[in-house]
């Protein structure tokens, strides 16, 4: 029995360094279960941008938890640079459960082989490796302890990593307050004090000071005024090219990720519907849920909002899957929709024909 | 060379706002209106100096940052400032009253029956202990009078002209003491002012007193006209009873009957002359299909944590529309919503004003929402109006730096141009700025945009803008590109521009 934490250094070669797979986040159980995240799998590149999109309460938040392990994942593995960082076990307990009803020993014995595996791999987390990923949250009032001052709130991920030092601390905390653009004197005032876009600043200095690789964007601008949206997503693509980071960046709204992401995967109800790059998902929306989100947003453009058509989702019209079941399917190179065999077919065919219309109008 | 947007001359900004065009119809007005809270650090100035109208039927939508005025200004309308407010100055006239000065205890007339609001978070104005049947019933049981319904319909149109022109008698009066206050007025101009005066005191005095008369008149004719219908309701209740009674006589089964029957026809007799319970339960149903809520029969049962936030606002809108107001007044109604939701919000309230023919005030930090919703458009910075015109006139000529400035920073899901953010925040209003508010944010403020408040100037007969950049004397300013590039990209998809 090998006693090493599962890596993988095929994710590493080709340049992931995120690999969500299967991830299941299930709250409650029996007939009371809500599946938050149901079996979403991606991969980010390092240094990549990755949206993810779509309505409350559809998981988006429960998924960027999920990775910085915030909760024991119900099923799936998370690679972070190659190290499974989390693996779900409750799956496997299930699946054992089954097995055993049905007596296939056999199995019985894989999966608690895969669940010894799994439970190692949980209790041997690196720590270094997991701070890596810090998570900046919607909400900048609620995230913040009214009680605490700017710099023992941008501190306390330092005091958690066991880094006392109050000179060097503090040096952290003014470089950090300039870095996202408030001035180091704020350092000893009070949350209430600041203005929305404000403490979105401190929340973004917290998570930096941790020197992350990966940054977890969960609609950080949502709770904002449009103008301040802008200084916001300003300064996070700053600090990403200047410290190098990789991204992952919740929104309800496309129009944000459009500005920001290099890839953007729709999610709705726990799972992805469509996946692409964002030039990609714009040119060829073919999920009807992702077309019903774009044709939500209203522009700043009164001719164009009068004529605008809305597209409502709703799945049980949308798509009949009682004989062909859906699954996640590359439709084009990168681009992954849910789908079943004749709605594959029909995108395609509609791809091609949006290509073919497009290349007449710019002849 | 000509200025591209040179203006048509001043308006005396913040007094008046411009005639009214033709075929407009105005059902709210606010004039110079002035704000201010009285706290531990001194007074803020919330609202300085802010005018404008509510046209029928149309949406008017106000739009600034947050901290610009807005709700303040819409709390104002509503009657319900927090208890530190202080009205400095102003008016907002509607049916002929200045809603500034009327009592408490007669604003319930207005407040929440002809003029109804929305707010951003429908938490706060459901009571999460009382199931949303009861509290949308409760509105219109509380204002189920329907004898009084009659009388006060009757009346109405001689109260609201007597109202009036009792109303422009002081405008033109506190106009008067407006000038003769203001330190630079000259002589000539209060002389001139005075005459005015004057001239409407000679001419309205007899009209004032002619409409008292009439609605002297008026109210013994309604008395009348009420009594006779109530009259005609009793007798009608007493000729069914009475004939209930005889039936009873005779027909043993109608005896049997006799305790059913009288108690629903009393419960008739009741609903003829107010509400009753079943009424608005019948109704509540029937709003609540009409704002878009499922199975209503369930719902009406259940508390408001049960519903989504979108599935709230829908009760909030419920509740605002079972009073059948004039106006409705949405403070930013969908900005803690999904795009998805606010779009069926939307959608909702344009659908609502149409057929409810409503006016709707819109406050909104949104310009996407704007250009949904707006006929009209109020821009507000810093407690004043910096800008304002229609749909068409704000957003295809915008003309204020700061118009420009909340243009450029929303995102474009046609382009990929980076965001230009408005740097800086909001002032504070304790001690609002000199001169232009905006200048200190502004990359195109000049040295008086520090010194000296710009005048309203008139750009076309339906767009204003107060800014320096207006002035004849300034120098050429355009806006920014991002700003111009989309639209003209704007107006060339909707053929209203072809390649000049
Ligand atoms: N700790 C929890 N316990 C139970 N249910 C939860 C918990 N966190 C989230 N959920 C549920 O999971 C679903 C997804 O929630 P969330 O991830 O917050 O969505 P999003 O961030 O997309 O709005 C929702 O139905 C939510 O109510
Ligand atoms: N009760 C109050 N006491 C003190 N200041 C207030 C009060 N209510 C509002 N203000 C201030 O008035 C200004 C305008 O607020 P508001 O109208 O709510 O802005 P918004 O445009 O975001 O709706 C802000 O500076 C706000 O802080
Ligand atoms: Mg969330
Ligand atoms: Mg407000």
């Amino acid at each position: 029995m090998a006693n090493n934490v599962t890596y993988r250094p095929e994710l590493v070669e080709e340049g992931t360094i995120l690999s969500v797979e299967n991830l299941k986040q299930y709250f409650g159980s029996g007939s009371f279960v809500t599946k938050a995240v149901d079996n979403v799998s991606f991969k980010i590149k390092e240094g990549e941008c990755f949206g993810i999109v779509g309505e409350s309460g559809c998981g988006k938040t429960t998924t960027g938890r999920s990775i910085i392990n915030l909760y024991q994942i119900t099923g799936g593995s998370i690679f972070y640079k190659g190290t499974r960082v989390s693996a779900g076990t409750r799956e496997i307990e299930e699946e054992i459960k089954a097995a055993k009803k049905a007596k296939d020993t056999e199995k019985v014995a894989q999966l608690r082989e895969e669940l010894r595996a799994r439970k190692y791999d949980n209790a041997h987390k690196d720590q270094d490796l997991t701070t890596e990923i810090q998570m900046i949250f919607q909400d900048p009032v609620d995230s913040l302890d009214p009680r605490m001052t700017v710099a023992d709130i941008i501190q306390e991920g330092l005091h958690i990593q066991g880094m006392y030092d109050k000179a060097s601390n503090s040096a952290k905390v003014a470089d950090i307050l300039e870095k996202v653009g408030l001035i180091p004197e704020y350092a000893s005032r009070y949350p209430h004090e600041f203005s929305g876009g404000q403490r979105q600043r401190i929340g973004i200095a917290r998570a930096l000071i941790m020197n992350p690789k990966l940054l977890i964007c969960d609609e950080p601008i949502s709770a904002l005024d449009v103008s301040i949206r802008a200084q916001v997503l300003n300064l996070l693509n700053e600090v990403k090219e200047e410290m190098g980071l990789t991204m992952i960046f919740i929104a309800h709204d496309l129009s944000v990720v459009k500005y920001f992401c290099d890839r953007i995967a729709v999610m709705y109800f726990g799972r992805l519907v469509e996946l692409a790059s964002s030039d990609e998902l714009f040119a060829h929306p073919m999920h009807p849920y992702t077309r019903a989100l774009l044709s939500a947003i209203p522009k700043p453009d009164p001719i164009s909002e009068k004529n605008r058509v809305r597209k409502v989702y709703n799945p049980s019209s949308a798509h009949d899957y009682s004989e062909s079941k859906p699954s996640f399917r590359e439709i084009a190179p990168g681009h992954f929709v849910l789908c079943n065999d004749p709605e594959e077919e029909a995108y395609k065919k509609e791809m091609a024909e949006i290509d073919a219309k497009r290349g007449e109008a710019n002849e | 060379m000509e200025k591209k947007n040179a203006a048509m001359g001043t308006i005396d900004y913040p007094h008046t706002v411009g005639p009214v065009p033709e075929g407009k119809e105005v059902v709210l007005s606010v004039r110079n209106l002035a704000i201010s809270f009285a706290t531990d650090d001194g007074f803020v100035k919330a609202v300085r100096g802010v005018a404008f109208d509510l046209y029928k039927g149309e949406t008017l939508c106000i739009v600034g940052e947050s901290g610009s005025g807005k709700s303040v200004t819409s709390k104002t309308i509503m009657g319900i400032l927090a208890g530190n407010a202080h009205i400095d100055s102003g008016s907002v006239t509607y049916e002929g009253e200045d809603l500034t000065k009327i009592a408490e205890d007669e604003f319930h007339r207005i407040r929440g029956t002809k003029i109804g609001m929305i707010f951003q978070d429908p938490l706060s104005s459901l009571n999460p202990i009382a199931k949303i049947g009861k509290q949308i019933t409760e509105v219109m049981i509380t204002n189920g009078n329907k004898v009084k319904k009659v009388y006060d319909n009757l009346i109405n149109a001689e109260l609201i002209k007597y109202k009036n022109d009792l109303r422009l008698l002081q405008i033109a009066k506190e106009e008067y003491k407006f000038i003769k206050k203001n330190k630079s007025s000259t002589p000539e101009q209060i002389a001139e002012a005075e005459a005015h005066y004057e001239a409407e005191k000679a001419r309205l005095t007899p009209l004032i007193a002619e409409d008292k008369a009439a609605l002297a008149a008026k109210k013994v004719e309604a008395k009348a006209k009420v009594k006779e219908f109530v009259g005609e309701i009793k007798a009608r209740h007493k000729a069914k009873l009475n004939d209930l009674f005889a039936k009873a006589k005779e027909d043993p089964e109608a005896k049997k009957n006799l305790l059913a029957n009288y108690i629903s026809e009393r419960r008739r007799y009741v609903s003829e002359l107010k509400v009753t319970h079943k009424e608005a339960k019948r109704r509540a149903l029937k709003i609540m299909a009409e704002v878009g809520i499922p199975h209503p029969e369930q719902r009406f049962n259940q508390y408001p944590f049960e519903f989504s936030g979108g599935m709230r606002q829908r009760i909030v809108i419920a509740i605002a529309l079972t009073a059948d107001p004039d106006i409705l007044i949405c403070d930013e109604p969908t900005t803690a919503l999904d795009v998805t939701i606010q779009a069926q919000i939307l959608e909702l309230i344009n659908r609502l004003k149409v057929a409810r023919n409503m006016s709707v005030m819109f406050i909104t930090h949104d310009l996407g929402v704007v250009a949904n919703m707006a006929d009209r458009v109020v821009v507000m910075y810093a407690g004043k109006i910096v800008e304002y015109g229609t749909a068409m006139d704000v957003f295809y000529t915008p003309a204020h730096p700061y118009t420009w400035a909340l243009l450029s920073s929303i995102p474009d899901v046609d382009s990929k141009e980076k965001l230009e953010a408005i740097p800086g925040t909001p002032p504070n209003m304790l001690f609002p700025p000199e001169g232009d508010a905006f200048a200190l944010r502004s990359k195109y403020a000049m040295g008086i945009d520090f010194k000296e408040e710009p005048k309203m100037y008139q750009i076309s007969d339906t767009h204003y803008a107060s800014t320096w950049l207006l002035d004849e004397r300034a120098p050429e300013a355009t806006m920014p590109k991002i700003v111009s590039t989309r639209i003209e990209n704007s107006l060339r998809k909707a053929g209203m521009k072809d390649g000049e």
